[in-house]
């Protein structure tokens, strides 16, 4: 496994199989030929400072952002070539709540649901599963603008799973909310996998990374500096067992604070 | 909790929502903006305080008008009497004369009402004079004094009408019991002036009260008041503001990220447009047929056919409306901007296009200016529906329902061209 500042390319069973992928915002490079690949059933990690271009990246694997150069291909379809075909093969929880707070949770679920391409009683089935599933069946009829942020962020976590994806995108699911409900979420996301869903997860929380992630790429000005499990990472620094993860991160973006842009 | 538990833990759970094919293409195109649709009404009417305040601004609207122009449609004058007759005919005159409808009496005594007619304060005075009483009840010819300024005004042209009318019907009634009084001593059956006075006087009282004909009262078509004047303009001012507004719930949408979201299901662009637009003409509906359906009953100037023109039109106006809120929602960037444009839009197009004052009939600048908002449109099918009476079928209402639909189908292109789902999209 290539490491360090060179871009790791691997070749297997690759569910995803980012190349190259670049994106530049106004003469500003946000994105620099990342490449990458994710295998079925893997839980992957993308970490980085602020502004390292990780949610750039996945709006772009998620079809959402129009890539500069370089392509993505998810399932065999190309996010440039053929956005609907990857559509119908991602779930994506968005770093923002992104739900409507005046709705109940079960209604939220229920429209994702159907414009996922559900029927109706498949949508209310499903939701009713997922709300299960995140811990808020007896709330779901509820508006969610009462739920507290962990249950907001469990919500936007259900949201996600309306279309039962193949790859789930998770950027930041565990921001500002309590011990328990994060709790709650890892135990979802590692139930997820052991399902066979292929996970793309975002955190500025090493630990989380470090629990749950069988593969990381550290991103650092758009870029990835390195590619690696989270033991053989921190085998780089000395002693996995007395190396943390955070240490290999901090090691290889340095101290510097780092501001959004 | 460690790794493996959790995992362990979580094996149930998997079976529930795990990752596997891909979600069979369902669910026609035609279906999801109408979901959409459906989603932007619910939210709307489950937020109360949004859904109060969009409710409340139509009854505020309606009382505002209430309170402007309630009872103006009715005829109202005063009428100021100089009664220099001392006897209970004159009285009665003066009484009945207040009694009549839209008719006040102001008594003056003779040198005020002189000098106030001298000095035009008011244009007419109605003098009883002295004998009135005497001469009514010996049978003979009543006089009455009528002073004015020129013409006398219009009103009091009026109110002498009345007065007259009242003063022929008192000596009249005075005349006939004269006559009943002779009749019945020319039949050996000698009665009290008094007691036949008093007894004609409650026959022609309840004669007054149930009188044998009956008035029926219809509308047909419209009526020319102020209300039938101004309301349209406040249906498309109302219309255009609460739909411009709807875009600051799109753009807020937007920073939230949902429109994002949406991007990655099934969800195209156009469905999701068409979707916000719907919702937008289903709560601007809403909000159109609450104020019109006030207004009816207070104002009364609809007949069911009529009602059902103007709401028809009325929901031209509203697609148009909110094609222009979309329009305003795909330019801003903030919800802030939004804000700040759909109140300066809403002002202008307000202002030029006629809904305080009848610009139709406009020359030069003014009369281009207000031919290029969207209320010069509206304003002008709904007063020709509401108070020329028109019809769909008019050429002029036809004209007008073509513009509106040339701004909505040109809005709608406009918001496809430059809607964004994320707030940071070029």
């Amino acid at each position: 496994m290539a490491a360090g500042t060179g871009q790791v390319h691997e070749r297997g069973d690759a569910f995803v199989e980012v190349r190259e992928l670049r994106k530049v915002f106004d003469g500003i490079t946000a994105v620099d030929g990342v490449s990458f690949t994710i295998q079925r059933g893997e839980i992957f990690g993308l970490l980085g400072p602020n502004g390292a271009g990780k949610t750039t990246t996945i709006r772009m694997m998620a079809t959402t952002l129009p890539v500069t150069s370089g392509d993505v291909i998810v399932a065999g379809h190309s996010v440039h070539d053929d956005p609907a075909a990857v559509r119908r093969h991602i779930g994506v929880c968005p770093q923002e709540l992104a739900l409507y707070p005046e709705l109940s949770a079960l209604d939220n679920l229920m429209f994702f649901g159907l414009m996922g391409g559900l029927t109706r009683a498949e949508a209310r089935s499903r939701a009713m599963e997922n709300l299960e599933l995140v811990g808020l069946a007896d709330r779901a009829r509820h508006r969610v603008a009462k739920f507290s942020g962990g249950m907001k962020r469990r919500v936007n976590l259900a949201i996600a799973l309306m279309s039962r994806p193949e790859l789930l995108f998770l950027d930041e699911p565990t921001v500002g909310v309590d011990p328990q409900s994060r709790n709650h979420i890892f135990t979802t996301i590692e139930g997820l996998r052991d399902g066979g869903m292929t996970v793309l997860y975002t955190t500025h929380y090493m630990e989380e990374a470090d629990r749950l992630c069988d593969r990381v790429a550290i991103m650092d000005a758009g870029r990835i500096v390195a590619l690696d499990t989270p033991h053989n990472l921190k085998a780089r620094l000395g002693d996995p067992e007395k190396v943390t993860l955070e240490d290999v991160f901090l090691h290889l973006t340095g101290r510097r604070l780092r501001d959004e842009g | 909790m460690g790794h493996e538990d959790t995992r362990g833990d979580m094996r149930e759970c998997g079976a529930v929502a795990t990752g596997g094919r891909a979600v069979p293409a369902r669910g026609g195109v035609g279906v999801r903006p109408l979901v959409v649709a459906g989603k932007e009404l619910k939210t709307y009417l489950l937020d109360v305080q949004a859904l109060f305040f969009s409710l409340a601004l139509p009854l505020l609207l309606v009382g505002l008008m209430v309170a402007a122009f309630g009872g103006q449609d009715e005829f109202h004058a005063t009428a100021y009497v100089v009664n220099l007759d001392r006897g209970e005919v004159g009285a009665d005159l003066v009484a009945r004369l207040d009694a009549a409808p839209g008719i006040e009496v102001e008594l003056l005594d003779e040198g005020t009402a002189a000098r106030r007619l001298d000095r035009s304060q008011i244009l007419c005075a109605i003098v009883i004079p002295p004998g009135f009483s005497d001469d009514v009840k010996a049978g003979r010819p009543p006089e009455l004094i009528i002073r004015r300024r020129g013409t006398g005004g219009r009103e009091g042209q009026i109110v002498v009408s009345y007065a007259l009318g009242l003063t022929r019907e008192v000596a009249g009634e005075h005349l006939v019991a004269g006559r009943v009084t002779e009749v019945l001593a020319g039949m050996g059956r000698p009665a009290a002036r008094e007691t036949v006075d008093a007894r004609v006087a409650a026959l022609f009282a309840e004669a007054r009260a149930e009188p044998p004909v009956e008035v029926v009262e219809e509308a047909v078509g419209a009526r020319a008041e102020p209300v039938a004047i101004y309301l349209p303009g406040l249906v498309s001012m109302f219309a255009l503001f609460s739909l411009t507004l709807v875009s600051v719930g799109i753009v807020e949408e937007r920073k939230k990220g949902t429109l994002e979201r949406l991007m990655t299901t099934r969800l195209t662009r156009g469905e999701l447009l068409t979707g916000m637009w719907l919702g937008s003409i289903g709560r601007g509906l809403l909000q159109i047929l609450f104020l019109l359906g006030v207004a009816w009953p207070i104002f009364r100037i609809f007949t069911p056919a009529s009602f059902a023109r103007v709401v028809a039109f009325s929901a031209l106006v509203v697609v148009s409306a909110a094609g222009i809120g979309l329009v305003i929602a795909a330019l801003a960037r903030t919800a802030e901007q939004a804000n700040w444009i759909a109140v300066f839009f809403t002002m202008v197009m307000t202002t030029l296009g006629g809904s305080f004052f009848d610009v139709s009939g406009a020359r030069g600048v003014l009369g281009v200016a207000s031919r290029l908002t969207y209320n010069f449109w509206a304003n002008d099918g709904l007063r020709r529906l509401i108070a020329r009476g028109e019809t769909l079928a008019s050429p002029a209402v036809l004209t007008d329902m073509a513009v509106l639909a040339g701004i909505a189908v040109v809005s709608w292109a406009v918001a496809a061209a430059f809607f964004r789902v994320r707030a940071d999209e070029r």
